[in-house]
């Protein structure tokens, strides 16, 4: 059981990694339009090879 | 929308003049004016003509006056006001974008203004319809910006930047990381009391065991001192207000259960209960986050200042002419003109002889008013007659828009009654387990002490009302999200009860089961020409937004002939104006010849006529929508009575009626038809009101569940609880239907709830449930319902169009476009 004491910590690196991801995700305003990038046809093709 | 007989580039007939061609991706296509030619040109010269393969519904006609100056004169003034300053160089504008119409258009909006220099990001919401740009201060400015959008053929108006910040993001942002760390948390305890359970079993050693429930409490303290915060401070507000909400009880199960497992972590002994604690935050956040979503869309279609004010307004220069210009650049003393259906922009004397104006949203009275020349017009009362002149004497801050927007703003954050009804129910179930708590503990003291904190909390946490918090908003989002796809958007949540609940249809005819088109045998009189009485017809009916009048309109796109005066419109009946000194009157045969007999022939015409006799008939190719039949069989399918009221002729409401076999009532005038409704409503029945026109909107503010075509009237969109998209009928029973199964489920959640609770309290109280069993009982009760929920608007038909359609498409701002 002792490896319990090395995977624990680890996985509670790998969580607060994961909520500081998202929080940032949040933050960055991904979450904020959850309907529009639905809509928006799934074409790049950019005759100027600038997206927005 | 191919070249044959309409512009390629905004769909609409071809005038009879020169048609103008435009060069895009080296095909030369039809345009109907320089406008159009102008914009698809500009799309092409940027490399976007993609954009004709993408759209799904005709683009916007550009402005003809999209003259630079318009853009420019504000900026000094206003632009303080609408642009936020992000520091570096960068500033951030929000803007409100008029004519978004699918979802061809976020995709043109978006490379259009990303290809301009000096612009950092673009972010278009359709639903929204807004536009959030970042640019470069030192590159570009605001008005080039808006100069830029405009050549694609969107108008765009700058929001007040206190907008920016606004509080409904960080609402929604705040609620996602709650129910994130809520869910992160819920699953590590799982995993750790998962080990417990199992080890129980088996040999786990003592120190193993005692580590693994300091992580649980490790991971659980989090989710209960951050996710459920928003817990604690509604009890706190309830209880400073001496009120008795969901909240109270549930910030105190939260703490009672985590107190007494920190207190048990800490000794050693008992049980705890980290894992079930997270399950149960993590799922109440789920059920408030469901509900805040829905709110906020409807909060979308129904957005205060956009709603309320429009955006855009017609501006009367010194010569008489008219120019739409922004509701920001407007100053007092300018006069604006105000069409029939129109709102009212900004505080003003009316400088008209009369007209009558819908105060609903400010006096509450749903009764029009009439106002006379002098009289103080508020900013955002509709007018029911029009147009008039208004002279603007407040604008902006300084209007009763503030209160207003307060007022809107209070009415869409208002929970639907399903909502408030569950929660209700929620919260005295929750008093009752507390009480009961209370018991058990009182009664295993009696019989044997050790044990009696154990078998309390075990009752505290074995009884969900999870599944009782989450039962309505899982079925309420889900069944907005099935009606929303099939092109049914439910402007009030309300509606779904109402309309699961109505046993009468009130149809309008002309334009709701009709299409109106001008037949092309146009009869004229003294001599007028076909194409004189045309012309003069139709600049009468651009003023009126009736089917009829839009179908005479529409069937003369050419030059206008000189201003008109004067001009006034009586609902149900027509419109007259002053053109080149000559009172002209269009509609209604008995109005037309203006109480003089009018000959019989003309019963079923549009009569053009002035103060000597009539100049011309206009008959009308009336044809019954293709999908009206099935619409009205589906609907006495279902058990719904149909009735037609109509203000046409009795001889063409019959033939209509007669063919859809339903029951009806011709020459109603709106007052008529609300009469009617009353009487309806007084026998018991509840009234689901249709229709499309101005002269629905008393009908539909009356009746129990309002809908309204969304090509129709804005007055009558404002006065409905949900807007029907594409005008497709048969959506209607289809959305009855998704609403009586949206109540069914929502019954069935609250009685599994209340089944699942029933049977596993008494064995807790008895202390017969272990914690393993509470936190899988808890777990699958929950999952029950949102499950349940997810069955509603299965199988029911698919919509029309594979192609993803666009919501905002018909958002009154675009209707008016």
């Amino acid at each position: 059981m002792n490896i319990l004491l090395l995977l624990i910590p680890i996985s509670l690196l790998f969580l607060a990694g994961a909520v500081w991801l998202f929080f940032w995700a949040v933050d960055d305003g991904q979450f904020d339009d959850l309907d529009t990038p639905g809509l928006v046809p799934l074409d790049d093709t950019d005759a100027r090879g600038k997206s927005s | 929308m191919q070249s044959s007989g309409s512009c390629w580039h905004c769909g609409e007939a071809f005038p009879a003049s020169v048609v103008i061609q435009a060069r895009v991706a080296g095909i030369e296509r039809s345009v109907c004016c320089q406008g159009c030619r102008a914009a698809a040109e500009w799309i092409e010269q940027l490399g976007l003509a993609h954009y004709y393969a993408l759209r799904t519904e005709p683009a916007r006609k550009p402005e003809a006056d999209a003259d630079p100056a318009a853009h420019t004169s504000w900026h000094a003034e206003n632009s303080r006001h609408v642009i936020r300053d992000l520091g570096e160089g960068l500033r951030e504008s929000l803007w409100l974008v008029e004519g978004v119409r699918c979802a061809a258009c976020v995709w043109l909006i978006e490379r259009s203004l990303g290809a301009m220099p000096g612009v950092v990001s673009v972010q278009v919401n359709a639903v929204a319809q807004r536009v959030r740009v970042v640019f470069r201060d030192a590159t570009t400015s605001l008005p080039q910006l808006l100069q830029g959008l405009a050549r694609t053929g969107y108008r765009a108006l700058p929001v007040d930047a206190r907008g920016l910040d606004d509080l409904r993001r960080r609402e929604s942002r705040d609620a996602l990381k709650r129910l994130l760390v809520a869910g992160f948390g819920a699953m590590q305890a799982m995993m750790y009391a998962t080990a417990i359970y199992l080890g129980a079993a088996a040999t786990l050693d003592a120190s193993t065991r005692d580590l693994l429930r300091w992580l649980g409490l490790l991971v659980a303290t989090p989710v209960v001192l951050y996710s459920a915060r928003p817990f604690f401070a509604g009890a706190r507000r309830s209880l400073t207000a001496r009120r008795m909400g969901m909240d109270v009880p549930v910030a105190l199960a939260i703490a009672a259960v985590f107190a007494a497992s920190v207190l048990e972590a800490w000794r050693g002994t008992g049980e705890v209960y980290f894992d079930s604690i997270s399950m149960f935050v993590f799922f109440l956040l789920a059920g408030r986050y469901l509900e805040m979503r829905a709110r906020h869309r409807a909060r979308d279609l129904t957005d205060a200042l956009a709603r309320l004010t429009p955006p855009f307004a017609d501006r009367q220069r010194e010569d008489g002419t008219l120019q739409r210009v922004g509701i920001h650049e407007l100053r007092v003393g300018d006069c604006v003109r105000v069409s029939e259906g129109g709102i009212v922009p900004a505080d003003g004397i009316l400088m008209s002889e009369r007209c009558r104006v819908d105060e609903a949203l400010l006096s509450g009275e749903s009764a029009p008013v009439t106002k006379r020349g002098g009289d103080l017009l508020m900013a955002g009362t509709v007018l029911e007659e029009g147009p008039v002149l208004v002279r603007l004497e407040r604008i902006g801050a300084d209007t009763t828009l503030a209160g207003i927007a307060a007022l809107v703003g209070r009415a869409a954050a208002a929970r639907p009654r399903l909502q408030v009804a569950g929660e209700l129910a929620a919260g005295r179930f929750v008093t009752r387990v507390l009480a009961l708590t209370v018991l058990t503990a009182a009664a295993w003291a009696a019989v044997d002490p050790t044990r009696a904190f154990s078998a309390a909390i075990a009752v505290l946490v074995i009884s969900c009302p999870c599944a009782f918090a989450l039962a309505v908003p899982a079925a309420l989002t889900r069944a907005l999200g099935a009606l929303a796809r099939r092109g049914v958007l439910v402007v009030r949540p309300d509606a779904i009860q109402s309309l699961a609940e109505c046993t009468h249809a009130l149809f309008d005819k002309t334009g709701t089961l009709t299409e109106v088109t001008l037949s092309s045998d146009v009869q004229t009189f003294r001599g007028a020409s076909r194409d004189e009485a045309l012309c003069l017809a139709a600049t009468l009916a651009r003023e009126s937004r009736h089917p009829k009048a839009r179908a005479i309109a529409a069937a003369h796109a050419g030059l206008h002939a000189a201003a008109l005066s004067a001009v006034a419109t009586q609902a149900g009946l027509g419109i007259s104006a002053t053109v080149d000194g000559r009172l002209l009157r269009l509609g209604r045969a008995d109005f037309a010849m203006a109480g003089k007999l009018p000959a019989a022939e003309f019963e079923d015409a549009v009569l053009l006529a002035d103060d000597i006799g009539p100049i011309a008939a206009f008959r009308m190719s009336e044809r019954l929508r293709p999908d009206a039949g099935a619409a009205i069989e589906a609907l006495r399918a279902q058990g719904v009575t149909v009735l037609i009221a109509s203000g046409d002729a009795p001889s063409r409401v019959e033939g209509i009626a007669a063919r859809l076999d339903v029951a009806w009532r011709a020459r109603v005038l709106p007052a008529q038809k609300l009469a009617w409704l009353e009487e309806l409503r007084a026998g018991g029945a509840r009234v689901l009101a249709v229709g499309d026109g101005v002269n629905d909107a008393p009908v539909l503010a009356g009746a129990d569940v309002a809908i309204a075509l969304a090509e129709g009237a804005e007055l009558t969109q404002a006065s409905s609880d949900i807007v029907l998209k594409g005008a497709r009928l048969t959506a209607i029973a289809d959305a009855r239907a998704t609403a009586q199964h949206t109540l069914a489920i929502v019954r069935q959640n609250h009685r599994w709830a209340l089944f699942y609770n029933l049977s596993a309290v008494p064995l807790a109280a008895l202390g017969l449930v272990p914690p393993w069993l509470a936190a899988l009982g808890m777990s699958l009760s929950s999952l029950g319902v949102i499950l349940n929920a997810m069955r509603i608007g299965r199988g029911a038909a698919s919509p029309p169009r594979a192609r993803q359609q666009l919501p905002a498409e018909t958002s009154p701002r675009a209707a008016a476009a």
